[in-house]
């Protein structure tokens, strides 16, 4: 298990090296110049010049991609032009948020998709599981911009139970107002996960160990908690996976209304004001989180399921 | 029933103790667009830093409420010689907030620092060549050569009074927790998310500020600020968005302010291009805008007509009326010009700026009425501003704001060619507006200069290198508790001049 996760880790250097030179490249062709954004329209050639020269972009294109690398290795992954700090230190204040959310909002996509996933492949093709399949197609297909103002005019203004946004000092102070955007993102997850635990539930409901543990003696209860859920709560750990990846970098509608200083936000930022190394940064940061999450989704799935192993 | 009784006055005690506390501490919360970047004022380029520095910070000299005048700042007096070349300065008995004294020292490095190589405007200071420490209490800045607008870039936030000792000992450190004169320290800064300020006790401005604490957070989304107004949880919205301003003002509690900042909003027309070249076309296109009908359907009324590519500042002439709406008469100068039939182009818009797009459309529809057809092209920010810097465009929408009080710097950058921008990438040239720039930066202010100011707006208003669109408002929202609060000209605030009442 070790030497299969040493093994995945090494495999990462050459998916970074892809990833930093792909990022670079793109970025060079990406067009506006930062200088410009700096200084404002108004600045003269000598002023551009001056600033281009102080930010390393007159160097040769393989120098610069050279300084980057360089960056990337010792852990700063560049400093921003305007923030004029190190990259991973406007990180380290932003993750916090956005772990948060990604873990507050896969509590509550959890707490409400098992229930109804359940239900549903209890009552399968009956008037419940038809219901609420509608009503988990329209939490899929709801805009989650509108979701937090529904949110926001119902919950905030109206009943004044949350604050409208804007993050706390502490932990409980931010488990009560980070509570409105994680459930806007936790509820398009509560709606894959509840979708497909379903399927799986029903398909394992017909799997033959079940016919074998009844035959067995066991009772439905107990075939149902030690079979049937567990089996199917496999699919849910790649689901899972695969959507924390994407809230990493993805929630930046919801951080915006919200007042959230999460990364999504910092990247959305960085890109109106041509921060070419925050972007760059940012993207190999982003990059090595999806592979993260996924080497650590695989290894959930290999300790879940004995089957799969770790190559 | 007794002890129930006795529980509500408890409760009712405690709670007239909790609002005594309250009254005391008065905090001022304030939702801001913008996240504010750096508190280095020569790095900074951005409103969300520039507002903060200007309350941290302060200058010699500073913009009054008019935006047109000047008023003393740490300088409680100056004279400026007949020729010009040499400005004395006598500073007032300030202190910075960890009560050293502000000294002339500290005025010869700050100003020193901003014409830096290091320094964004640079450019703005470095025709101060010289400086001589009379006392604490008295510097002497001496110019090689006459140049007017040094002296009003003074006023300009980069230009503010830093603690040299500071500075020197801590780097760019010190502008993590930055020490100023101003009105307010920071007392912390969560990036991306809010800045907290306490009232400075040794600030020069007897009894000021009257709150105790102001916080300014970060709202991006413009919505999001005015929700949180209606919550109660801010006190003061900057920019609500402009379509909600009337609903906004009719709500209990609310009360709606806007003031016509530093900005012109217009239509680049590229003069090297036919049939652009042709004034008579110049002038047509600006008589078949109905620029009143702009202001209300883009601007939601908050605005008003440009006569010129001019923001409405120091010197500007009220007599200046813009251009009528006369479709009849541009089809006559388009016929005279030899385009009865009309003619096609593109119109260039940034596609990230709403109210330049709808602008856009808008034109598209009018210009239609006298037979010009225009196409309109969506393009990123960035492109857009590459694309007329080579000249390869027909016609763009953008805009000018201008930094300092002095409007030098705009009517450089709009109408003089060459320059840095060659009339704001229009190529467009005027050989008595280029002679009276040069006359203007030798000539002391007074009415002598303001009508050298006035004729270059006159040039550049007839003969039109840009339909001239509008100058939009800048509004804010606030409680109705909320006294003294307004966005200067300069866009920024005071909030030393705000209180709360109960």
């Amino acid at each position: 298990m070790f030497l299969a996760i040493l093994k995945r880790l090494l495999m990462l250097v050459p998916v970074l090296i892809g990833i930093t030179l792909l990022s670079f490249l793109l970025l060079q062709i990406m067009p506006g110049d930062p200088a410009s954004r700096a200084l404002g329209t108004r600045a003269s050639a000598e002023e551009l010049e001056a600033m281009r020269q102080l930010w390393g972009l007159d160097k040769p294109l393989w120098v610069q991609y050279l300084y980057f690398l360089r960056d990337c290795v010792t852990g700063s992954f560049g400093v921003s032009i305007f923030h004029k700090q190190p990259i991973i230190t406007l990180v380290a204040a932003r993750l916090p948020f956005t772990l948060a959310i990604v873990a507050y909002s896969t509590v509550i996509a959890l707490v409400i998709a098992l229930p109804f996933a359940i239900l549903a492949a209890a009552r399968r093709g009956r008037l419940t599981d038809v219901a609420i399949r509608q009503v988990f197609v329209v939490l899929i297909a709801m805009p989650p911009f509108w979701l937090c103002y529904v949110l926001i005019l119902f919950l905030a203004l109206g009943l004044g139970w949350f604050p409208t946004g804007g993050v706390g000092e502490g932990f409980l102070a931010n488990l009560y107002r980070l509570f409105l955007p994680s459930l806007v993102v936790g509820l398009s997850t509560a709606a894959l996960i509840q979708q497909s635990l379903r399927a799986a539930l029903i398909d394992t409901m017909q799997a033959d160990y079940i016919d074998t543990a009844r035959a067995k003696g066991l009772r439905g209860r107990e075939i149902f908690l030690r079979h049937v859920l567990p089996n199917s709560l496999i699919s849910t750990i790649s689901i899972i996976g695969v959507r924390v990846s994407w809230i990493i970098g993805g929630t930046v509608v919801v951080e915006k209304i919200f007042s959230v200083p999460g990364l999504g936000s910092l990247l959305i930022d960085a890109i109106v004001s041509r921060d070419l190394p925050v972007i760059r940064g940012l993207t190999v940061f982003f990059a090595v989180m999806v592979v993260i999450v996924n080497l650590i989704t695989d290894i959930c799935y290999a300790l879940a399921d004995p089957r799969v192993r770790l190559e | 029933m007794t002890p129930r009784l006795n529980m509500k006055a408890l409760l009712l005690a405690s709670a007239v103790v909790l609002t005594g506390l309250a009254a005391q501490a008065d905090t001022l919360r304030v939702a801001m667009g913008f996240d504010p970047l750096s508190l280095d004022p020569i790095a900074s380029s951005d409103n969300g830093s520039i507002w903060t520095q200007l309350l941290i910070f302060d200058t010699l000299i500073r913009p009054d409420r008019t935006g047109e005048g000047l008023e003393p700042g740490l300088a409680e007096s100056w004279t400026v010689s007949e020729d010009g070349l040499t400005l004395t300065f006598k500073l007032r008995d300030a202190k910075f907030s960890d009560g050293t004294p502000v000294t002339a020292t500290d005025v010869q490095f700050s100003i020193e620092r901003a014409a830096s190589e290091a320094s964004g405007w640079g450019r703005f200071y470095r025709p101060i060549t010289g400086f001589q420490i009379v006392s604490d209490h008295e510097i002497v800045m001496t110019l090689s050569e006459p140049f007017t607008p040094a002296f009003n870039n003074l006023a300009l936030f980069a230009a503010a009074i830093l603690p040299k000792a500071q500075v020197e000992a801590k780097g760019d450190a010190f502008f993590d927790a930055p020490v100023g004169s101003g009105p307010f320290m920071l007392k912390s800064w969560t990036r991306g998310s809010k800045i907290e300020l306490a009232k400075n006790p040794n600030y020069w401005q007897e009894g000021k500020p009257h709150v105790d604490e102001a916080v300014l957070e970060v709202v991006t989304e413009p919505s999001a600020r005015v929700i949180k107004l209606e919550a109660g949880e801010v006190d003061i919205a900057l920019d609500p968005p402009l379509n909600q301003l009337q609903e906004l003002d009719a709500k209990d509690g609310i009360t709606v302010g806007q003031t016509i900042p530093y900005r012109a909003d217009f239509v680049q027309l590229n003069t090297t291009r036919k049939p652009f070249d042709d004034q008579r076309v110049r002038e047509a296109l600006n008589l078949a805008i109905d620029k009143d009908a702009l202001v209300q359907g883009v601007l939601y009324g908050a605005g008003k007509p440009a006569a010129s590519a001019m923001p409405v500042m120091a010197y500007a002439d009220p007599a200046l009326a813009p251009y009528g709406y006369d479709p009849a008469r541009a089809k006559e100068l388009l016929a005279e010009a030899g385009y009865a039939d009309g003619f096609e182009a593109e119109l260039l818009v940034d596609s990230g700026a709403a109210t330049s797009r709808n602008a856009a459309i808008a034109l598209q529809a009018m210009l239609q009425q006298v037979g010009v057809t225009v196409k309109v092209q969506m393009l990123e920010g960035g492109t857009q501003w590459e694309t007329t810097k080579s000249g390869s465009y027909d016609m763009s929408v953008s805009y000018t704001t201008s930094d300092t009080i002095d409007p030098d710097q705009i009517i450089g950058f709009v109408a003089v060619n060459p320059e840095r921008a060659n009339a704001y990438h229009t190529e467009w040239h005027s050989d008595r507006l280029n002679e009276l720039y040069v006359e203007e930066r030798k000539t002391l202010n007074g009415p002598e200069r303001g009508a050298m100011f006035q004729e270059m707006v006159q040039i550049l208003h007839d003969e039109a290198p840009y339909i001239f669109l509008y100058h939009p408002a800048s509004a804010w929202a606030t409680k109705d508790n909320v006294q003294g609060f307004e966005v200067l000209p300069t866009s920024n605030f005071r909030l030393e001049d705000v209180s709360l009442a109960d």
